[in-house]
Protein backbone atom coordinates (compact mmCIF):
# COMPACT_ATOMS: atom_id res chain seq x y z
CA UNK A 1 0.00 0.00 0.00
CA UNK A 2 1.18 3.74 -0.90
CA UNK A 3 1.74 5.72 1.58
CA UNK A 4 -1.65 8.27 -0.29
CA UNK A 5 -3.81 4.70 0.19
CA UNK A 6 -3.20 4.37 3.43
CA UNK A 7 -4.19 8.09 4.78
CA UNK A 8 -7.19 7.75 2.80
CA UNK A 9 -8.31 4.69 4.45
CA UNK A 10 -7.58 6.36 7.80
CA UNK A 11 -9.48 9.39 6.96
CA UNK A 12 -12.52 7.22 6.02
CA UNK A 13 -12.48 5.43 8.96
CA UNK A 14 -12.30 8.69 11.26
CA UNK A 15 -15.14 9.80 8.86
CA UNK A 16 -17.23 6.61 9.67
CA UNK A 17 -16.24 6.25 13.23
CA UNK A 18 -17.46 9.88 13.35
CA UNK A 19 -20.75 9.06 11.69
CA UNK A 20 -21.40 6.11 14.13
CA UNK A 21 -20.85 8.67 17.25
CA UNK A 22 -23.57 10.63 15.92
CA UNK A 23 -25.76 7.78 15.14
CA UNK A 24 -25.66 6.44 18.70
CA UNK A 25 -25.82 9.96 20.60
CA UNK A 26 -29.06 10.36 17.89
CA UNK A 27 -27.94 13.53 16.52
CA UNK A 28 -28.38 12.10 13.51
CA UNK A 29 -31.72 10.51 12.30
CA UNK A 30 -30.85 6.66 10.60
CA UNK A 31 -32.55 7.38 7.24
CA UNK A 32 -30.61 10.71 7.15
CA UNK A 33 -27.21 8.64 7.35
CA UNK A 34 -27.23 6.23 4.41
CA UNK A 35 -25.76 8.74 2.11
CA UNK A 36 -23.33 9.38 4.95
CA UNK A 37 -22.60 6.23 5.65
CA UNK A 38 -21.92 4.78 2.32
CA UNK A 39 -19.09 7.56 1.62
CA UNK A 40 -16.58 6.24 3.75
CA UNK A 41 -17.53 2.86 3.25
CA UNK A 42 -16.54 3.46 -0.52
CA UNK A 43 -13.45 5.79 0.16
CA UNK A 44 -11.94 2.74 1.98
CA UNK A 45 -13.01 0.38 -0.76
CA UNK A 46 -11.46 2.61 -3.06
CA UNK A 47 -8.23 3.00 -0.97
CA UNK A 48 -7.88 -0.63 -0.50
CA UNK A 49 -8.23 -1.53 -4.50
CA UNK A 50 -7.47 1.17 -6.50
CA UNK A 51 -7.34 -1.13 -9.72
CA UNK A 52 -10.90 -1.52 -10.48
CA UNK A 53 -11.77 2.68 -10.53
CA UNK A 54 -7.66 2.91 -12.15
CA UNK A 55 -9.51 1.33 -14.83
CA UNK A 56 -12.68 2.56 -15.11
CA UNK A 57 -10.98 6.03 -15.11
CA UNK A 58 -8.41 5.71 -18.26
CA UNK A 59 -11.29 3.98 -19.70
CA UNK A 60 -13.73 7.15 -19.32
CA UNK A 61 -10.98 9.38 -20.54
CA UNK A 62 -9.55 10.95 -17.28
CA UNK A 63 -5.84 11.48 -16.74
CA UNK A 64 -5.55 10.81 -13.26
CA UNK A 65 -7.49 9.11 -10.92
CA UNK A 66 -7.37 11.89 -8.67
CA UNK A 67 -9.17 14.49 -11.31
CA UNK A 68 -11.65 11.31 -11.41
CA UNK A 69 -12.09 10.98 -7.74
CA UNK A 70 -12.54 15.09 -7.36
CA UNK A 71 -15.22 14.61 -10.00
CA UNK A 72 -17.49 12.34 -8.06
CA UNK A 73 -16.88 13.69 -4.85
CA UNK A 74 -17.83 16.73 -6.24
CA UNK A 75 -21.12 15.55 -8.04
CA UNK A 76 -22.12 13.84 -4.47
CA UNK A 77 -21.94 16.98 -2.82
CA UNK A 78 -23.91 18.06 -5.40
CA UNK A 79 -26.62 15.96 -5.07
CA UNK A 80 -26.52 15.92 -1.26
CA UNK A 81 -26.80 19.36 -1.18
CA UNK A 82 -29.54 19.51 -3.46
CA UNK A 83 -31.36 16.80 -1.77
CA UNK A 84 -31.27 18.85 1.41
CA UNK A 85 -32.63 22.28 -0.65
CA UNK A 86 -35.83 20.19 -1.10
CA UNK A 87 -35.87 18.74 2.74
CA UNK A 88 -35.43 22.02 4.03
CA UNK A 89 -38.19 23.93 1.51
CA UNK A 90 -40.53 20.68 2.47
CA UNK A 91 -39.19 21.42 6.36
CA UNK A 92 -40.18 25.38 6.26
CA UNK A 93 -43.78 24.56 4.77
CA UNK A 94 -44.34 22.44 7.46
CA UNK A 95 -43.29 25.13 9.73
CA UNK A 96 -45.35 27.44 8.15
CA UNK A 97 -48.77 25.24 8.48
CA UNK A 98 -47.54 24.38 12.60
CA UNK A 99 -47.06 28.38 13.18
CA UNK A 100 -50.49 29.15 11.66
CA UNK A 101 -52.36 26.14 13.37
CA UNK A 102 -50.99 26.85 16.50
CA UNK A 103 -51.74 30.59 16.53
CA UNK A 104 -55.33 29.90 15.80
CA UNK A 105 -55.56 27.42 18.67
CA UNK A 106 -54.12 29.78 20.80
CA UNK A 107 -56.52 32.55 19.91
CA UNK A 108 -59.56 30.21 20.06
CA UNK A 109 -58.36 29.17 23.65
CA UNK A 110 -57.74 32.58 24.53
CA UNK A 111 -61.10 33.76 23.36
CA UNK A 112 -62.84 30.63 25.57
CA UNK A 113 -61.40 31.03 28.77
CA UNK A 114 -61.98 35.13 28.47
CA UNK A 115 -66.02 33.82 27.69
CA UNK B 1 -76.28 34.90 -1.66
CA UNK B 2 -78.29 37.31 0.80
CA UNK B 3 -76.72 38.17 3.90
CA UNK B 4 -72.96 36.60 3.28
CA UNK B 5 -70.91 36.76 6.15
CA UNK B 6 -68.07 38.81 5.91
CA UNK B 7 -64.78 39.01 7.40
CA UNK B 8 -61.97 41.26 6.34
CA UNK B 9 -58.59 40.14 7.37
CA UNK B 10 -55.79 42.49 8.43
CA UNK B 11 -52.05 41.20 8.40
CA UNK B 12 -50.02 44.19 10.67
CA UNK B 13 -46.22 43.86 11.11
CA UNK B 14 -45.13 46.61 13.08
CA UNK B 15 -48.37 49.10 12.72
CA UNK B 16 -48.18 50.85 15.92
CA UNK B 17 -48.60 53.93 14.34
CA UNK B 18 -52.17 53.08 12.14
CA UNK B 19 -53.70 49.95 13.37
CA UNK B 20 -55.68 51.88 15.91
CA UNK B 21 -57.13 53.94 13.57
CA UNK B 22 -57.62 51.33 10.71
CA UNK B 23 -59.57 48.86 12.93
CA UNK B 24 -61.32 51.86 14.36
CA UNK B 25 -63.05 52.56 11.41
CA UNK B 26 -63.86 48.87 10.82
CA UNK B 27 -65.16 48.12 13.67
CA UNK B 28 -67.55 51.58 12.84
CA UNK B 29 -68.62 50.53 9.92
CA UNK B 30 -69.69 47.07 12.07
CA UNK B 31 -67.38 44.54 9.76
CA UNK B 32 -66.07 41.60 11.16
CA UNK B 33 -62.35 41.29 11.15
CA UNK B 34 -59.15 39.66 12.40
CA UNK B 35 -56.21 41.37 12.55
CA UNK B 36 -52.73 39.25 12.13
CA UNK B 37 -49.87 40.28 14.06
CA UNK B 38 -47.26 38.66 12.14
CA UNK B 39 -44.05 38.89 15.19
CA UNK B 40 -44.20 43.09 15.37
CA UNK B 41 -41.21 44.16 17.71
CA UNK B 42 -42.87 47.24 18.00
CA UNK B 43 -46.15 47.93 20.48
CA UNK B 44 -48.29 46.74 18.00
CA UNK B 45 -49.68 43.52 19.93
CA UNK B 46 -50.22 46.18 23.16
CA UNK B 47 -52.44 47.85 21.62
CA UNK B 48 -54.25 45.04 20.15
CA UNK B 49 -54.61 43.25 23.29
CA UNK B 50 -55.52 46.50 25.28
CA UNK B 51 -58.32 47.23 22.82
CA UNK B 52 -59.58 44.10 22.63
CA UNK B 53 -59.21 43.86 19.42
CA UNK B 54 -60.09 39.71 17.40
CA UNK B 55 -55.92 39.19 16.73
CA UNK B 56 -54.27 35.91 16.17
CA UNK B 57 -50.44 36.70 17.12
CA UNK B 58 -48.34 34.30 15.25
CA UNK B 59 -46.08 33.03 17.47
CA UNK B 60 -42.99 33.35 14.78
CA UNK B 61 -42.42 35.93 11.84
CA UNK B 62 -43.86 34.08 9.07
CA UNK B 63 -44.55 37.28 6.39
CA UNK B 64 -47.18 38.43 4.36
CA UNK B 65 -48.00 35.76 2.47
CA UNK B 66 -48.03 33.48 5.41
CA UNK B 67 -49.74 35.50 7.42
CA UNK B 68 -52.14 36.67 5.12
CA UNK B 69 -53.07 32.73 4.56
CA UNK B 70 -53.72 32.28 8.05
CA UNK B 71 -56.41 34.76 7.68
CA UNK B 72 -57.67 32.53 5.25
CA UNK B 73 -57.75 29.55 7.41
CA UNK B 74 -59.22 31.58 10.19
CA UNK B 75 -62.61 32.94 7.75
CA UNK B 76 -62.18 29.17 6.42
CA UNK B 77 -62.59 27.43 9.94
CA UNK B 78 -65.24 30.02 11.40
CA UNK B 79 -67.20 29.45 8.48
CA UNK B 80 -67.33 32.73 6.70
CA UNK B 81 -68.58 33.43 3.31
CA UNK B 82 -67.04 36.29 2.40
CA UNK B 83 -63.10 37.42 3.23
CA UNK B 84 -61.65 40.52 2.45
CA UNK B 85 -57.72 41.34 2.57
CA UNK B 86 -57.84 45.06 3.84
CA UNK B 87 -54.04 46.51 5.07
CA UNK B 88 -53.61 48.15 8.41
CA UNK B 89 -51.76 51.05 7.19
CA UNK B 90 -54.75 53.21 5.76
CA UNK B 91 -53.78 52.52 2.30
CA UNK B 92 -57.28 50.70 1.94
CA UNK B 93 -60.29 52.95 1.60
CA UNK B 94 -63.14 51.03 3.98
CA UNK B 95 -66.02 52.70 2.03
CA UNK B 96 -65.06 50.68 -1.38
CA UNK B 97 -65.60 47.53 0.43
CA UNK B 98 -69.57 47.00 -0.23
CA UNK B 99 -68.71 47.56 -4.06
CA UNK B 100 -65.65 45.08 -3.78
CA UNK B 101 -68.11 42.22 -2.14
CA UNK B 102 -71.08 43.03 -4.65
CA UNK B 103 -70.07 40.64 -7.58
CA UNK B 104 -69.39 37.82 -4.88
CA UNK B 105 -72.68 38.00 -3.10
CA UNK B 106 -74.43 38.55 -6.65
CA UNK B 107 -72.17 34.96 -7.36
CA UNK B 108 -70.61 36.53 -10.75
CA UNK B 109 -67.49 36.20 -9.51
CA UNK B 110 -64.93 34.44 -7.36
CA UNK B 111 -62.38 36.87 -6.80
CA UNK B 112 -62.80 40.73 -7.08
CA UNK B 113 -59.35 42.31 -6.71
CA UNK B 114 -59.66 46.63 -6.03
CA UNK B 115 -57.22 47.92 -8.46
CA UNK B 116 -56.12 51.71 -8.97
CA UNK B 117 -55.17 51.62 -12.49
CA UNK B 118 -58.31 50.73 -14.34
CA UNK B 119 -60.10 54.31 -13.93
CA UNK B 120 -57.15 56.38 -15.43
CA UNK B 121 -59.39 59.22 -13.78
CA UNK B 122 -59.87 58.28 -10.86
CA UNK B 123 -56.74 60.20 -8.35
CA UNK B 124 -53.67 58.46 -7.38
CA UNK B 125 -51.26 59.21 -5.18
CA UNK B 126 -50.40 55.53 -4.29
CA UNK B 127 -47.63 54.72 -6.41
CA UNK B 128 -44.37 55.79 -7.35
CA UNK B 129 -43.40 55.96 -11.36
CA UNK B 130 -41.17 53.45 -11.08
CA UNK B 131 -43.80 51.35 -9.29
CA UNK B 132 -46.29 51.88 -12.30
CA UNK B 133 -44.00 51.03 -14.73
CA UNK B 134 -43.25 47.84 -13.22
CA UNK B 135 -46.73 46.95 -12.38
CA UNK B 136 -48.34 47.43 -16.37
CA UNK B 137 -44.86 44.73 -16.99
CA UNK B 138 -46.14 42.24 -14.51
CA UNK B 139 -50.09 43.45 -15.89
CA UNK B 140 -48.48 42.77 -19.56
CA UNK B 141 -46.73 39.38 -18.56
CA UNK B 142 -49.34 37.69 -16.83
CA UNK B 143 -51.61 38.42 -19.80
CA UNK B 144 -49.15 36.73 -21.89
CA UNK B 145 -48.80 33.81 -19.51
CA UNK B 146 -52.57 33.06 -18.94
CA UNK B 147 -54.53 35.08 -21.55
CA UNK B 148 -56.25 37.65 -19.26
CA UNK B 149 -55.38 40.89 -18.23
CA UNK B 150 -55.61 42.44 -14.95
CA UNK B 151 -54.80 46.10 -14.83
CA UNK B 152 -53.57 46.39 -10.68
CA UNK B 153 -51.98 42.28 -10.05
CA UNK B 154 -50.57 43.16 -6.74
CA UNK B 155 -53.12 44.86 -5.03
CA UNK B 156 -53.44 43.69 -1.47
CA UNK B 157 -57.07 44.79 -1.94
CA UNK B 158 -59.08 41.49 -2.17
CA UNK B 159 -62.58 39.81 -1.66
CA UNK B 160 -62.75 36.36 -1.58
CA UNK B 161 -65.91 34.05 -2.34
CA UNK B 162 -65.91 30.78 -0.16
CA UNK B 163 -64.35 28.45 -2.82
CA UNK B 164 -61.20 31.18 -3.05
CA UNK B 165 -60.74 31.22 1.22
CA UNK B 166 -60.70 27.44 1.13
CA UNK B 167 -58.51 27.27 -1.70
CA UNK B 168 -56.51 29.90 -0.18
CA UNK B 169 -56.83 28.39 3.23
CA UNK B 170 -54.80 25.39 2.00
CA UNK B 171 -52.43 26.71 -0.46
CA UNK B 172 -50.99 30.16 -0.23
CA UNK B 173 -47.69 31.56 -2.19
CA UNK B 174 -45.70 33.11 0.59
CA UNK B 175 -43.89 35.63 -1.30
CA UNK B 176 -45.60 38.02 -3.54
CA UNK B 177 -48.86 36.51 -2.97
CA UNK B 178 -50.95 38.69 -4.80
CA UNK B 179 -49.68 38.85 -8.19
CA UNK B 180 -48.96 34.98 -7.67
CA UNK B 181 -51.87 33.70 -6.17
CA UNK B 182 -53.86 35.84 -8.93
CA UNK B 183 -51.84 34.10 -12.01
CA UNK B 184 -52.72 30.80 -10.58
CA UNK B 185 -56.41 31.45 -10.41
CA UNK B 186 -56.47 32.99 -13.85
CA UNK B 187 -54.58 30.14 -15.54
CA UNK B 188 -56.66 27.23 -13.74
CA UNK B 189 -59.45 28.74 -15.50
CA UNK B 190 -61.95 27.85 -13.35
CA UNK B 191 -62.28 30.80 -11.40
CA UNK B 192 -63.83 34.39 -12.45
CA UNK B 193 -61.85 37.82 -11.66
CA UNK B 194 -63.09 41.07 -11.94
CA UNK B 195 -61.48 44.46 -10.95
CA UNK B 196 -63.14 47.22 -10.09
CA UNK B 197 -62.08 50.99 -9.66
CA UNK B 198 -60.81 52.15 -6.49
CA UNK B 199 -58.91 55.05 -4.96
CA UNK B 200 -56.04 53.95 -2.66
CA UNK B 201 -54.86 56.76 0.30
CA UNK B 202 -51.62 57.67 1.32
CA UNK B 203 -50.42 55.39 3.85
CA UNK B 204 -51.02 56.94 6.89
CA UNK B 205 -47.87 55.90 8.72
CA UNK B 206 -45.46 52.77 8.10
CA UNK B 207 -43.36 51.96 5.18
CA UNK B 208 -44.86 49.62 2.61
CA UNK B 209 -43.18 46.41 2.18
CA UNK B 210 -41.63 46.64 -0.81
CA UNK B 211 -40.05 49.90 -1.53
CA UNK B 212 -37.93 51.33 -4.79
CA UNK B 213 -34.60 49.97 -4.00
CA UNK B 214 -36.69 46.37 -3.90
CA UNK B 215 -38.79 47.32 -6.88
CA UNK B 216 -36.44 45.96 -9.19
CA UNK B 217 -35.86 42.72 -7.55
CA UNK B 218 -39.36 41.96 -6.08
CA UNK B 219 -40.56 42.50 -10.46
CA UNK B 220 -37.31 39.70 -11.19
CA UNK B 221 -38.77 37.22 -8.38
CA UNK B 222 -42.81 37.47 -9.89
CA UNK B 223 -41.63 36.79 -13.53
CA UNK B 224 -39.58 33.88 -12.16
CA UNK B 225 -41.96 32.70 -10.11
CA UNK B 226 -44.78 33.17 -13.01
CA UNK B 227 -42.46 31.91 -15.47
CA UNK B 228 -42.26 28.59 -12.50
CA UNK B 229 -45.73 28.34 -12.56
CA UNK B 230 -46.44 27.95 -15.82
CA UNK B 231 -44.43 24.90 -16.15
CA UNK B 232 -45.50 23.03 -12.86
CA UNK B 233 -48.75 21.74 -13.27
CA UNK B 234 -52.10 23.54 -12.22
CA UNK B 235 -51.76 23.25 -8.61
CA UNK B 236 -55.74 24.31 -8.34
CA UNK B 237 -57.24 21.66 -10.61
Amino acid sequence: MTNLQIEMTIAALVLLVFIIMCLRRNSMSIKNSVAWLFLPIIFIVVAIFPEPLTALANWLGFETLSNFIFLITIALLILICFFLTISVSKQQSQITKLIQELSILKHDQNKKSKS
Amino acid sequence: MKNPKTIIIIPAYNEEASIQKTIQTVIEFNYDYVIINDGSTDSTEEILTKNHYNHISLISNLGIGGAVQTGYKYAYENNYDIAIQFDADGQHDIKYIEKLIKPIQDNQVDLVIGSCFIDKSLKNQRSSKIRRFGIRFLSNFIKLFSGKRIYDPTSGFRAANRQIIQLFANNYPQEYPEPISNFELLRSHKFKIKEIPVTMNKRAAGKSSINARKTIYAGINVILSILILSLRRKSHD
